[in-house]
């Protein structure tokens, strides 16, 4: 099973992750991690540096973006949780 | 008694803060003959980049214990191992704390265990060449976790040599196989020194290697010293 996590901006400078649902379909997981690695993903890429050394803010990518999902984080059992399965990624 | 192998988590996020935190269910497919002898272990490994090291991690608001912290200072990693017995069951929160800001991608393992002694033996040596053998020794009835980093893509964790175990491939801007376990269900690992082996499509690899000890002797808590008296 495959968590699915929303992030967003808290405070002014931290990422924030909330487990929101999981899925057991793997294409459901490559469409949201691409779109991850099209929008926060490639803002972190390109500014990590600056990131690093408090030159940049994370606070720049949210401010025309309220938050995005990531699906990378692989667990056996979800049992207490209580994570809605996702089938579909309009359904987030 | 032979460990009773629980759930296991990988993952891979950018914290983007000091501390990065992640739910994981304490739980057993197969209940453990006793209770209170669970025990969760986190292997993690993050870019060292700007002096980041890590200051600790706790699981239900408990410290865990440090097993190890490994600066590898040729691939610019830091690989850590953290473990708490008697972990609380059920779902918890695991946080992992930095001394600063991590703005590259961490990759973490957390893994549970019933029937645990907790870890005992372990060792890391640092990067050399494909395929990269080293030994662990183990007393009986025991499991292994493993783990490796390096610059190119890891292609197997054998636990042992010639048994390839599941692990998830992770980009910390280096390449980190997370979550290999050698788990022989009904018998552990026999007494002695055990092979094993990592390997990468070539270059260098790390091996850090982790022994998950089963219980030495029978509880008190499952009222066996009562049992005496019967």
């Amino acid at each position: 099973m495959i968590i699915i996590s929303k992030i967003e901006l808290e405070g002014t400078d931290n990422l924030k992750y909330t487990d929101v649902g999981y899925t057991e379909d793997p294409a459901v997981a490559i469409q949201i991690n691409e779109d991850y690695d099209t929008s926060l993903g490639k803002f972190l890429a390109e500014n990590r540096t600056k990131l690093m050394l408090n030159q940049a803010s994370v606070s720049t990518f949210f401010e025309t973006t309220e938050f995005v999902y990531e699906a990378r984080t692989e667990v056996d059992m979800i049992d207490g949780l209580s994570l809605p399965i996702i089938t579909n990624i309009n359904e987030l | 008694m032979v460990p009773v192998s629980g759930n296991n988590l990988q993952a891979n996020p950018t914290p983007g803060a000091s501390s990065v935190s992640q739910q994981f269910s304490n739980i057993f497919m197969v209940p453990p003959t006793t209770t209170g002898n669970e025990t969760v272990v986190v292997q993690a490994t993050m870019s060292n980049a700007n002096g980041r090291t890590f200051t600790g991690a706790t699981y239900g608001g408990q410290t865990m214990t440090e097993v190890y912290q490994q600066n590898r200072s040729g691939l610019s990693q830091r690989m850590v191992c953290y473990a708490l017995n008697q972990a609380p069951t059920g779902s918890n929160t695991l946080t992992i704390t930095f001394n600063g800001n991590q703005f590259n991608p961490i990759s973490i393992a957390i893994k549970s265990f019933g029937d645990c002694g907790g870890v005992g033996n372990t060792l890391r040596t640092g990067a050399q060449n494909t395929p990269h053998n080293g030994i662990l020794t183990i007393q009986d009835e025991s499991f292994v976790m493993m783990t490796s980093c390096s610059v190119n893509q890891i292609l197997t964790q054998q636990i042992p040599t010639g048994s390839n175990r599941f692990f998830s491939q992770h980009n910390t801007n280096r390449q980190v196989a997370a979550g290999a376990l050698g788990a022989p269900t009904a018998t552990g690992f026999p007494a002695g020194d055990l092979d094993l082996q990592a390997t990468s499509t070539f270059g260098t690899l790390t091996l850090d290697r982790v022994e998950i000890k089963g219980l030495s002797t029978a509880p008190l808590n499952e009222g066996n010293f009562f049992k005496l008296f019967i």
